[in-house]
């Protein structure tokens, strides 16, 4: 990239998205008072497509939550006949650790209820695997959140991927201009990766959840710290390209405790009290969305992968477990032009 | 045996047939671990023959153009280039002129690459986005370790009155967080200011041990010296006590943290980048690196 043009280029935790392309198809027609004409479009571009999508009550971190994600495996047909010998990868969101700030970061009990979960419906093993997109050293990010202690006592390997050994991978989405995404050897050899989120405003995408959580399986020797490779390609871009590629099964959603505000580090804790499970990611991201309160068609990579990576109209979103109105809480967001398409609607 | 010997027995035993180190014993051998791992048996005139193994090692990834990327297989990207020209130049005792050619190859792709400036509004970002630094990835904006790690390679290759050099230090004066230690390399975000660590802290005040006064990272030195208390991790605390070790080394040199930081790593599969930087922080151990380094090279 020369200088010239670099100028032009606003980079990083550093990236400030034009109102275009934050709001993506659907937020700028939403914006130009066409909110019936994006809900027309999307409707038509998920022609077809249906989804599961499972809540589960948790008011606390002291719930039984292998028997909560037990019963959404269930209901959402995962089964003994789907798990059974797999190799299956939890990647959490660990970014970075503050004293004080639990709520940056998916909490340990809901990993190891998800571990519990997997091994009870016979995985061949269960990893926890992250590449934490601020903090370089895996071993303090894990001893400060407490995951390092959870883990080792439910004797369940950790891997850092952000220093793993890497493969070259044909990028599956075509949504940047990169032929190829380099991963982490150990994202490529699970059976199935799994995304453990956290329920968060993001002061660049709007919000941050299942789909997002992948920026951490990009590995930091390739990509820095932060990953700002991405930045530069497009955040919405990149979360779509990332998806499509590592083509993850699953999403199990930490939203007991979520963050408003200045996410995804700086914001203040939310009380929710639930878990939302999903087989597919977009449809589980919009039901999120929605559990905070804020509108889907407002941002851009859900109005993105809609239709081509799945569903995200609640129409074709099929409501399990508890109902999506008795755990809506609104989440504040930050009042900045570009973050208005997600708080409207 | 005491920790430092259980260490460098880690390290001879995750050696690679390549001659390098990989970030893990089970890992292919790149960059980044191998350099470290040279530089920390530099510093201990320790194992010559495995130093000179890896440090052809890096000599056989570096590219045309003079950088070494992270690994064999990937043209880029090079960010342990700086790390390289370190460990090459602080080895010339034992290596004579081998890798000189090697050394002035990486200092000039160091000085063509840059970081991408742009231009900010202070209320977005806290930092000055114009400056030029050195970035992990190119094409991208600059960041604290890349353009630290640069400076260190500068400064060992005699060029620290470079205006790249300096820029540097300007730099990382400006990533400095308000309340003293530095992260990855933002400062503020749309208003709010943001945490320091101590992994990044360590790494920028090694590179600006004696490029700039005391007073200007005072902050910093007391950042260090209070989280350095709690932390075990070893990456974060073998590069905290490195750069603690610039300013204001601690009256027990940071023995027992260090021995109880090694006594976690034996429940790991060998980490031959946590075991290199232990090593290097015991001690002055990375000051006597920088104290070895010919005043004009390259």
């Amino acid at each position: 990239m020369d200088k010239q043009a670099a100028t032009n280029v606003i980079p990083s935790d550093v990236w400030r998205p034009s109102r275009r392309e934050v709001i993506g198809a659907g937020g700028a027609l939403l914006l130009g008072g066409g909110l019936a004409a994006a809900l027309r479009y999307a409707s038509k571009q998920e022609r077809g497509l249906r989804a599961d999508v499972f809540i589960g009550k948790a008011p606390t971190y002291q719930c039984d939550f292998e028997r909560i994600i037990s019963e959404g495996l269930e209901t959402l047909g995962v089964n003994r006949d789907a798990v059974r010998g797999k190799r299956i990868l939890l990647k959490p969101n660990l970014v970075e650790t503050a004293l004080g700030m639990a709520h940056i970061n998916t909490n340990p009990a809901v990993v190891v209820g998800a571990a519990e979960a997997f091994r009870r419906l016979g995985a061949a093993e269960v990893l926890v695997a992250e590449g934490q997109g601020h903090r370089r050293d895996s071993r303090l990010v894990l001893d400060e959140s407490g995951m390092g202690e959870a883990i080792e006592r439910a004797k369940i390997p950790f891997v850092d991927l952000n220093h793993d050994d890497v493969v070259s991978v044909p990028n599956a989405g075509g949504w940047t201009k990169l032929p190829s995404l380099i991963l982490p050897r150990t994202v490529v050899d699970a059976d199935w990766i799994v995304s453990l989120p956290k329920l968060k405003t993001h002061h660049w995408a709007g919000v941050t959840c299942a789909m997002k959580n992948f920026f951490g399986v990009m590995p930091g020797i390739v990509y820095g710290w932060p990953k700002n490779v991405l930045h530069y390609l497009g955040i919405p871009e990149s979360i779509l390209d990332i998806n499509a590629t590592v083509k993850p099964t699953l999403a199990i959603v930490d939203g007991v405790v979520g963050m408003e505000g200045d996410g995804p580090i700086m914001g203040t804790p939310k009380d929710v009290g639930c878990v939302v499970i999903g087989r597919n990611l977009p449809a589980v991201d919009a039901t999120c969305v929605r559990v905070m309160g804020l509108n889907p068609m407002g941002v851009k990579y859900l109005t993105e992968a809609s239709g081509r990576l799945g569903p995200i109209l609640s129409e074709n979103i099929f409501q399990r477990g508890e109902s999506l109105d008795s755990l809506q809480t609104a989440f504040t967001v930050l009042d900045i032009p570009h973050l208005h398409a997600v708080r409207g609607g | 045996m005491n920790w430092r010997e259980n260490l460098l027995n880690q390290m001879k035993r995750a050696v690679q047939a390549t001659g390098g180190w990989g970030y893990a014993r089970s890992r292919t051998s790149s960059s980044a671990p191998t350099v470290v791992a040279c530089l920390a048996l530099t510093a201990r005139d320790s194992a010559s023959v495995d130093v000179l193994r890896g440090l052809r090692f890096l000599a056989s990834m570096q590219r045309s153009d003079g950088s070494v990327p992270i690994h064999p297989a990937l043209s880029s990207p090079a960010w342990p280039t700086g790390l390289a020209v370190l460990a090459w130049i602080a080895a010339k005792t034992l290596a004579g002129g081998e890798f000189g050619d090697s050394v002035r190859a990486a200092v000039s792709w160091l000085l063509a690459l840059e970081g991408v400036p742009f231009r900010s509004d202070r209320a977005v970002h806290g930092h000055d986005t114009t400056l030029v630094g050195w970035p992990w990835v190119k094409g991208t904006h600059s960041w604290v370790e890349p353009t630290a790690y640069a400076l260190l390679a500068l400064r060992a290759a005699g060029r620290a009155d470079h205006p790249r050099a300096r820029e540097a230090v300007r730099l990382l004066l400006d990533r400095q967080l308000p309340e003293g230690g530095w992260n990855y390399g933002n400062t503020k975000i749309l208003g709010n200011t943001l945490r320091p660590f101590p992994g990044p802290t360590g790494v920028a005040l090694c590179a600006l041990q004696g490029e700039t006064r005391q007073e200007e990272v005072a902050s910093s030195v007391k950042y260090l010296e209070r989280e350095l208390q709690r932390i075990r991790a070893p990456m974060s605390l073998g590069w905290g006590l490195i750069g603690l070790n610039a300013w204001a080394r601690p009256e027990h040199g940071g023995e027992p943290w260090l021995n109880e930081s090694a006594a976690r790593l034996e429940r790991w599969e060998i980490d031959p980048l946590a075991a290199s930087l232990l090593l290097l922080a015991d001690g002055p151990g990375f000051a006597t690196l920088l104290n070895r380094v010919p005043a004009t090279h390259g």
